[in-house]
């Protein structure tokens, strides 16, 4: 094999083959990971709706690189009283995903359900008038259309009522 | 433009590489700032302006500029200056590598635009749109073509084991890159999430992390002038990580919204991962014995041998944070970005530059313009680095506990403030040493003195 470049690239897909088959593939077929549950129909926004377009202006403008939206099941998580654990099946029409990777600021799971339209439309354009010593940057350079719903969005986030 | 001279597509990828290093470590300083004020370059009224510099841009451009330009860029260099070697042959088409470093510079500075004007898929690390993404499909097959014809048309039919990790790094990141980049429209939700991690972290390990280690072990014995301490062992590195690492992804969303199963899946290999790292550790550390006084006179030396310790560090930190005890303390905070430089930059940048100085006065003829500046390099660097990361792992630490007691969220900010500060003052450290490094680079280039061969020539 030292002499065989054809055998290592080939032995170098198979086994790059089983990791994704396992860990990429397989999840599709878990009914935890696909089935949509209340929270996932009510995020799933009809594309020329406020919030449809609020969700565009969040990726566009990277909120979500300082939120997540993602609440686990660990101390810290129901210590800071952010909401009901999440499970996959709340992310099934998430295109694309927004669970971020870091909380520069606070969780976003279910802001809608703790905040008001005028605190959140105020907050953007301000955050440092609004929550003093807030690291967060303005948003004042949005239109207000793009604020509007943005904050319809973030409005969206809360947990669906119980049927 | 398109030269056919030897050796100058290394050349070439290597100094365009410099550049984007400066811009993409610039554009983590703003990121840091923007930390510290959110009013750093914004400016009042400049809509169109603080829409182009809003925090999350900068970030995605000093992340993606540092992996997809500096790192990828200066190690793609690396593999058209040592595969030649290796193989005793010319690269199959210079022109066509020239090319294709031509298309790359385009390309990320393509990137640049559009993150600026808010085109992002939205999934991090694999934020450019897909037109883009698609771009980059084609430079790793204009790349590994070049590569591979000159492989396969080589003088040296014995395959060193650094020409084994190339191949390895050349046939996954195609893959990893393809999984991690397909449309959210197609997938969405945790499956998506999912396969956003496994992009993640196997761009790391199967892209950075083995092309870095093929690297160290074309290096090591020139170094040192003694050959590699096992040939074998660095074999069983290899097929370890070939084995394991792809499996790594889901430990990034331990305790998160996926299955049990997925985590288990992702953690287990995740502690496994210490076989492959020991091998490259063992490897250094033989070849070593007897020749440790180098490392005193050689900056070269100092660089390789802290790259090899910061790797084994962040390969024990990696499985460290991924027990699910320990990632519900400090995932989300800034521990999680403090280690997330130590491979990347301590590591694997390290190696990068190790190659770059080695090689560039065997290609210009010319030795390297200042030890001094090599050395000041050197400091900058390590001690740069290693505040930047305590301050963010002791920050995150703190931040970690104080959510656990419920401590409301402004307050843990206020905590850590001075923490974050220091973290810049870190960060300016490690950008001042990498100005050393490019203008002593640029001296070498003009002004440096006759560099004596120490090696055979290579047919050209």
């Amino acid at each position: 094999m030292e002499r065989n470049a054809l055998a290592i690239y080939l032995a170098a897909i198979a086994l790059f083959m089983m990791g994704t088959f396992a860990t990429i593939i397989l999840p599709f077929f878990d009914k935890e990971m696909m089935t949509p549950t209340a929270n996932a129909e009510a995020r799933k926004y009809d594309p020329d709706s406020p919030e449809a377009k609020g969700r565009q202006v969040y990726i566009a403008n990277g909120c979500n690189t300082c939120h997540t939206q993602v609440v686990r099941p660990v101390k810290a998580d129901l210590a800071m009283n952010i909401g009901p654990v999440s499970v996959p099946g709340d992310y099934v029409n998430d295109r694309p995903h927004l669970f971020g990777s870091n909380r520069t600021g606070p969780d976003l799971m279910w802001v809608g359900a703790r905040t008001s339209k005028e605190w959140n439309l105020e907050h953007l354009k301000d955050p440092q008038k609004i929550v003093p010593g807030s690291i967060m940057p303005k948003y004042d350079y949005l239109s207000d259309e793009d604020l509007n719903n943005l904050v319809a969005y973030l409005m969206s986030l809360k947990p669906a009522p119980v049927k | 433009m398109l030269s056919n001279a030897p050796f100058s597509t290394a050349k070439n990828f290597w100094y365009t590489s410099l550049f984007w290093l400066i811009v993409s470590m610039l554009a983590g300083l703003v990121v840091a700032i923007k930390q510290i004020d959110p009013n750093f370059l914004y400016f009042q009224g400049q809509d169109a302006l603080n829409f182009a510099l809003t925090y999350a841009h900068i970030r995605i451009i000093h992340t993606n500029g540092i992996l997809l330009a500096w790192l990828s860029m200066a190690m793609v260099g690396a593999m058209f200056y040592m595969i030649p070697k290796l193989t005793r042959t010319p690269l199959w088409s210079e022109r066509l590598g020239n090319l294709t470093c031509l298309i790359w510079n385009l390309a990320i500075a393509a990137a640049v635009v559009v993150i600026c004007m808010g085109y992002s898929s939205g999934v991090e690390y694999a934020e450019l749109p897909l037109v883009l993404d698609l771009g980059v499909v084609v430079l790793c097959v204009l790349m590994s073509v070049n590569l591979f014809m000159t492989i396969a048309k080589r003088q040296e039919k014995q395959l060193y084991v650094s020409i084994w990790y190339f191949v390895g790094s050349l046939i996954w990141l195609p893959l990893v890159y393809t999984v991690g980049n397909i449309p959210s429209s197609i997938v969405g939700g945790a499956a998506q999430a999912n396969m956003n991690w496994f992009y993640g972290h196997n761009v790391l390990g199967l892209w950075f992390t083995t092309v870095g280690i093929g690297q160290i072990y074309y290096l090591l014995p020139k170094l040192t002038g003694k050959p590699l301490y096992s040939h074998k062992l660095s074999l069983i590195g290899f097929w370890t990580i070939a084995t394991i690492y792809v499996w790594n992804g889901p430990h990034h969303l331990v305790n998160g919204p996926i299955p049990v199963w997925l985590m288990k899946a992702g953690i287990i290999p995740s502690v496994l991962l210490i076989i492959p790292v020991w091998t490259v550790l063992a490897n250094v550390f033989g070849t070593m014995r007897g020749v440790w006084h180098k490392v005193a006179e050689d900056v070269n030396m100092k660089f390789l041998v802290t790259a090899a310790i910061f790797y084994l560090m962040a390969c024990l930190q990696g499985p460290f944070q991924a027990m699910m005890q320990v990632s519900a303390v400090v995932k989300f905070t800034h521990w999680v970005v403090g280690h997330a430089h130590m491979a990347p930059f301590a590591a694997f940048s390290f190696v990068c530059f190790v190659t770059i100085y080695y090689a560039i006065p065997r290609l210009t003829g010319r030795n390297i313009y200042s030890k001094a500046l090599m050395n000041w390099h050197y400091y900058f660097s390590v001690i740069g680095f290693l505040m930047f990361a305590f301050t963010l792992w002791i920050a995150g630490v703190i931040q970690g506990f104080a959510w656990m007691e419920g401590t409301p969220f402004m307050e843990t900010i206020n905590t850590v403030r001075s923490l974050i500060v220091w973290r810049a003052v870190g960060g300016t450290m490690m950008i001042v040493g990498q100005f050393f490094f490019v203008f002593n680079l640029w001296k070498t280039v003009k002004v440096g003195t006759k560099f004596a061969s120490d090696e055979e020539s290579v047919v050209a």
